[in-house]
């Protein structure tokens, strides 16, 4: 399914992501975890295919080179990325949107278009899922949702695009506790034996909802440390001291204390 | 057809052609309106490209067309009009109604500096007059058609339309400018009042041939507590003007003016707003919005003038502008004048390009890049478009924006 293999990314020479590697396997559900300004969302954006960064290294799905690809290719390919901070977009009509995205990727596939109708189901389904109000269809993309509402609005699209490998950053960051059930539930309803999941988070939280397979520590810009979701119990007691500034080519070398699990 | 060349005019009627240094015509490409001619209008002989006719025939309703500044008969429809609305050219108010027209041609602009409006009254005797008596909601839209079809290379037509809505009365107007073949162009002059308490909602369309040029005025009088809600969609002409002036005159009067214009080519897209609040407590916003791509100008000078003894005025102000090119220009220039009390008074201009970061998104969910973004064109033209209340109004709009802003 998903390889990455040494990423590097820098933003006008200024490194990011410091040789990230990572395999995820079919059905196989990813927790991210780590510091602020780890690099987290700069990996979900270099596997989305964001302009403005200096990627290197390997990034594949089924195989397929990801890297080379413009953002809507991605797509098309199967890469869903949930965004950390999901963009307004006045004026463009949210069910609109989805409609043309969906067909935007099944014309990519060679594969027939869904007419509005049809897609009025495919909608109803999506929603039901998140219990979100049908007037979201109606309203503009994002605009004057509230941070919660955004984030539902998400997982709204990862139900109608369907992808093979869907990246969710920080959703749960901003729900209140009810809201936090119905996308953790949503997440949950969407997992297939073919879908892989990598879920980015702050919050053991989230993941005592959703049972990731496995989760990993990113410190600057690489992973330091995978492990089973007892990893995250441990991130939620410990915090990030263990990891950060460990095994750093730049960094003074640290005795690590207190990493034994 | 007598026509007579600008440059002749001036001579004639002692009339000042105006030049760049006029802040109200900075931008208007002045060569090509020295290329303008005026005469008497004798209609035309040329056929109607068929897709004006089918324009014209999608919207339903009571109708006048007319072609080079004269009434076409066959195209304008007086048939079936409903209660409470009088529809009638020039010709047949200048009989039943006098002074409807005084008014119109009693036009109280400074003669000597607008050259284009001298023009118009001289020239522009034929038109239209919608006239609704009091209390009467008139449901189907009224269209008013201007189609130029210039005869001999530089030649315009003038024409005018006359609204007048008695007191609780309610209606709305279509006026669509359109014009084909060689260079030239249509001058119109649209003059509106309003009763106490009546309600217009007006909507100028303006898709001249891109060779073409389209100067139009639109002077309104609102009595009070009346609202006058215009919709400006200033798309075609290589220069494209619309000027208005609306007077509050009449306590609490409301007036919404909303514009789109979308320019491409070297189109220069020209709107000359001014609002006088005569009156206390009148409220008036202006929000135009323009898109602009390859080397095109849009221009949006907007006054406000609040005159002494109109208290409580509320006045908003906005200009919102999308360049697609780096050659493409805005131009905004707001004029504020205030001389009463307790008066509410916003103005702000934007000039920006497409949003990447929204770009993105589309793009992140399959929408491939052309099509992401004809979608945050059209979604930003989608919120002017989105100001007209009738659907089937705002369905015809929207399909005739879209030829403009792919
Ligand atoms: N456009 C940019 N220009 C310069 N630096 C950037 C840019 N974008 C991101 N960075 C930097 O890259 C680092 C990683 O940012 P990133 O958003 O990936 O962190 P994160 O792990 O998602 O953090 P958080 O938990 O706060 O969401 C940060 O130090 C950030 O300031
Ligand atoms: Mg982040």
């Amino acid at each position: 399914m998903l390889h990455v293999e040494n990423l590097t990314a820098s933003i006008g020479g200024t490194p990011i992501l410091n040789g990230l590697d990572l395999d995820v396997g079919s059905g196989g559900v990813h927790a991210i975890m780590g510091p602020n300004g780890s690099g987290k969302s700069t990996f979900a954006h270099a596997l989305a295919g964001r302009d403005g960064y200096e990627i290197d290294g390997r990034a594949t799905l089924d195989g397929v080179d990801l890297l080379d690809m413009e953002p809507e290719a991605r797509a098309a390919a199967g890469v869903f990325v949930g965004f950390q901070y999901p963009v307004e977009i006045p004026g463009v009509n949210n069910m609109y949107f989805l409609r043309t995205a969906l067909n935007s990727v099944r014309r990519a596939r060679g594969e027939t278009e869904i007419g509005a109708r049809d897609f009025l189901a495919v909608a109803q389904e999506a929603m039901d899922l998140v219990e979100m109000k049908e007037d979201f269809l109606h309203r503009a993309v994002n605009a004057g949702f509230s941070g919660g509402e955004k984030k539902r609005n998400e997982i709204l699209q990862m139900a109608v695009m369907e992808p093979r490998l869907a990246v969710l950053d920080e959703t749960d960051s901003g729900l209140d506790i009810d809201a936090l059930r119905i996308v953790a539930s949503g997440v949950n309803a969407l997992r297939r034996p073919e879908r892989s999941m990598i879920v980015i988070t702050h919050y053991q939280r989230l993941l005592d909802y959703i049972k990731p397979d496995f989760v990993h520590v990113l410190v600057d810009g690489r992973i330091v440390e995978s492990g089973d979701h007892t990893l995250a119990l441990h991130l939620d007691d410990h915090g990030y001291a263990d990891f950060v500034n460990h095994d750093l080519d730049d960094a003074p070398e640290r005795p690590l204390s207190g990493a034994a699990r | 057809m007598t026509a007579t060349s600008t440059a002749e005019h001036q001579e004639i009627a002692g009339l000042t052609y105006p030049t760049k240094r006029d802040e109200a015509w900075r931008y208007a490409p002045h060569d090509v309106l020295g290329q303008l001619s005026f005469g008497l209008s004798v209609g035309s002989a040329r056929q109607l490209p068929p897709a004006f006719d089918a324009s014209i025939s999608a919207l339903e309703g009571p109708r006048i067309v007319l072609i080079n500044g004269v009434v076409d008969a066959e195209r304008s429809d007086l048939s079936a009009l409903p209660v409470g609305l009088r529809l009638s050219t020039f010709e047949d108010a200048r009989r039943d109604q006098p002074e409807l027209l005084a008014v119109h041609f009693d036009s109280d602009v400074d003669l000597s500096t607008d050259t284009f409006t001298a023009l118009n009254i001289a020239f522009g005797s034929n038109g239209a007059v919608v006239h609704v008596t009091g209390g009467h909601a008139i449901d189907v839209p009224v269209q008013i058609v201007d189609i130029a079809l210039p005869d001999e290379t530089g030649s315009t037509s003038c024409s005018g339309v006359v609204i007048h809505l008695e007191e609780g009365a309610s209606a709305t107007v279509v006026e669509t400018r359109i014009g084909d073949g060689d260079f030239g162009g249509s001058n119109t002059r649209t003059t509106i009042s309003l009763g106490d308490q009546a309600s217009l909602a007006h909507i100028v369309l303006q898709d001249i041939a891109l060779t073409q040029v389209h100067l139009g005025r639109v002077d309104a009088t609102q009595g009070a507590g009346s609202v006058l809600r215009s919709h400006l969609f200033n798309l075609g002409g290589r220069y494209g003007r619309v000027d208005y002036g609306v007077r509050l005159a009449g306590e609490g009067a409301k007036v919404e003016l909303t514009g789109l214009y979308l320019g491409m080519g070297n189109q220069v897209l020209d709107q000359q707003v001014t609002v006088v609040h005569a009156a206390p407590d009148c409220t008036s916003r202006q929000s135009f919005r323009g898109i602009l791509d390859d080397e095109s100008t849009g221009v949006f000078n907007g006054g406000i003038d609040v005159r002494p003894g109109a208290d409580g005025t509320d006045a908003e102000q906005s200009n919102d502008n999308l360049l697609l090119s780096d050659r493409a220009e805005a131009n905004t220039q707001p004029r504020l004048e205030i001389l009463a009390d307790q008066v509410a008074c916003k103005h702000g201009a934007t000039v920006g390009q497409l949003d990447t970061d929204a770009l993105y998104y589309l793009r992140t969910r399959g929408i491939p890049e052309a099509e992401a973004r004809r979608l945050l064109v059209g979604g930003f033209a989608d919120q002017v478009v989105d100001t007209v209340d009738n659907e089937i109004l705002r369905t015809w709009i929207t399909e005739r924006v879209r030829r403009h802003d792919g």
